[in-house]
């Protein structure tokens, strides 16, 4: 059972985004990067699939030299080896283009990434996989138990959650409560440093041409009321504001 | 424009008004052809007279089945598809896409074309920040809720040309074992108004003060990640970063400090209210209406002054 794990690397939750004005891009400088969070949770679950049925777990990004060290963290977490598709993407066509090649090339059973990725949130870049691989898509996907040659899972829909059979090879898109996020042993990390990282260029382009970013501004009111006042707020949010 | 096709969520059989502003705004760009692919079955037969639609309405367990798509593909190939931003509709415009190998963009929150090319502002960083492109090849389209109409106000009036009804095939080999809908309450996506609460309610038998102020004020009820970690709440009723992200007309966060990974899932609600103890809690700086107080008195007098008025 051969498991790819897509992670993508993006600004940590806490990040205060600014626009470098020189590119009118969102400036990297004085970004932390991280693992994305819902990728974190497949991550997990593949780990754990790879302790519970011994499989193989790969990890793929698609990416600059600049993830190396996030990259080199989920091998410390357990995963077996990584690729890392050597690019500037600028849409999720670009990057799911190149997972497709990559997995034409080296086929596996079970392709697993998070829901979006939390910088440009797209949520799309499975279902692309899976549609040019012809493979079975769950997004985003809540429990996954393996079941001999298929898989059980709990997938979230519309107003609901449903409970699914699904054949392999599948591509899911990951969210909590799949995994507990894990903290790589210092054994972990000590094996990862001879893991191998096979490094290919990102050959595929795109056709979309980003122009410039800006930050979203909201202006609040900021208006307080006394808690003896409380009431008062319901008249305000009729008259001042229309809500109600 | 060439032709246009739009994936339309029904509800009780019906076009919701978002999907009806979406037709009326893409109908601006007087395309060839006008497709509207309803998932799951309708109960109209006209929606007015002007603007001549075609209807195809597709049943069947679209999640499961992956020949639907081809025959989905099939009815909208060389059209521009649209659809408005939720878990299926995000899923099945990216299968489309890969199946006909064209650029898709989602988390659009204005689009404008001109001479063959679009202009496409998406929200990225869960609406920190926006993203302005420019493509001449995209051809699917996911808008978010909250969406710039540019003004289009009035919903048109569709005439249906003809109308043919899809069921998905049973052909494919996964399954669904068990449907599990959420009932009895307002969804979370789609809710106008939202009344969420933290750890500040400080156990969750006094989760009634919420339900009550909700019923009142006819809001759907959410949560901040600890709670929903307590299992105070379940998983779907969690907003935030990797939770669900909402952008109603009013948002009142009871008892939530406002942790940036929280502020993630709801700063695109129009109007935010803020109830907390801890005056220096960072949610009161994004909030258009602030109260320092414990939400387990204030909740039942905002209850309370809605019943009267």
């Amino acid at each position: 059972m051969k498991i790819l794990v897509c992670i993508s690397c993006v600004p940590d939750t806490t990040s205060k985004i600014v626009i470098d004005p020189a590119t009118s891009q969102i400036s990297n400088q004085g970004l932390t990067f991280i693992v994305g969070p819902y990728d974190d949770y497949a991550l997990s679950r593949a780990i754990e699939l790879k302790e519970s049925h011994s499989a193989e777990v790969i990890v793929l990004h698609v990416g600059g030299t600049e993830s190396e060290a996030l990259i080199r963290k989920c091998l410390a977490l357990g995963a077996d080896s990584a690729v890392r598709i050597d690019g500037n993407p600028v849409s999720s066509n670009q990057i799911a283009t190149a997972i497709t090649s990559y997995v034409k090339q080296n086929p596996c059973d079970l392709i697993l990434m998070g829901k979006e990725s939390i910088d440009y949130n797209s949520g799309i870049v499975h279902g692309l996989v899976a549609g040019a691989l012809g493979y079975t898509h769950f997004n985003p996907v809540m429990h996954l138990e393996l079941a001999g040659d298929s898989l059980n899972l709990e997938v979230e829909m519309d107003g609901g959650k449903m409970e699914v059979t699904c054949p392999l090879p599948a591509v899911l898109g990951c969210q909590e409560p799949i995994a507990e996020w894990k903290i790589p042993s210092m054994r972990g990390i000590m094996t990862a440093r001879t893991k191998e990282i096979v490094v290919i260029p990102l050959t595929d382009t795109s056709e979309v041409q980003l122009l410039k970013a800006d930050i979203a501004e909201t202006a609040r009111k900021n208006k307080m009321i006394k808690a003896e006042d409380a009431e008062q707020l319901i008249d305000l949010l009729r008259t001042e504001t229309n809500v109600l | 424009m060439k032709k246009i096709a739009i994936l339309a969520q029904i509800k009780e059989g019906q076009l919701s008004d978002t999907t009806k502003q979406l037709i009326a705004f893409v109908s601006g760009f007087q395309p060839e052809q006008l497709k509207v692919v309803t998932l799951g079955e309708i109960k109209f037969n006209s929606l007015g007279s002007s603007l001549p639609a075609e209807i195809i309405s597709l049943t069947g367990d679209l999640w499961v089945d992956t020949a639907s798509i081809q025959t989905l593909g099939n009815e909208v190939k060389d059209f521009c598809v649209f659809g408005i931003k939720s878990i299926q509709t995000d899923n099945l415009l990216s299968l489309l896409a890969a199946n006909a190998s064209q650029e898709i963009i989602s988390g659009i929150q204005h689009l404008s074309y001109s001479a063959g090319t679009f202009t496409i502002s998406k929200s990225i960083f869960s609406g920190k920040a926006s993203l302005t492109l420019q493509s001449s090849t995209a051809a699917f389209f996911s808008i978010n809720r909250n969406f710039d109409f540019g003004g289009v106000n009035e919903l048109p009036e569709v005439a249906v040309a003809s109308s043919v009804s899809l069921a998905a095939s049973a052909t494919s080999n996964a399954a669904i074992v068990s449907l599990k809908p959420i009932t009895g309450s307002i969804p979370l996506p789609d809710a106008a108004l939202v009344v969420s609460a933290g750890r500040g309610l400080k156990d969750p038998g006094n989760w009634t003060i919420v339900e009550d102020l909700a019923k009142e004020l006819g809001a759907a009820t959410a949560c901040s990640k600890p709670v929903s970690d307590l299992n105070w709440r379940p998983h779907h009723e969690h907003v935030g970063q990797t939770g669900v992200k909402i952008s109603p007309n009013l948002y009142i966060a009871c008892g939530i400090s406002g942790a940036i990974q929280h502020l993630a899932g709801v700063n695109g609600s129009r109007i935010i209210v803020v109830i907390n103890t801890d005056p220096e809690a960072p949610f009161f700086k994004h909030a258009d209406y602030g109260i320092v107080g414990d939400v387990n008195d204030i909740l039942p007098r905002l209850t309370k002054k809605l019943q009267i008025h």
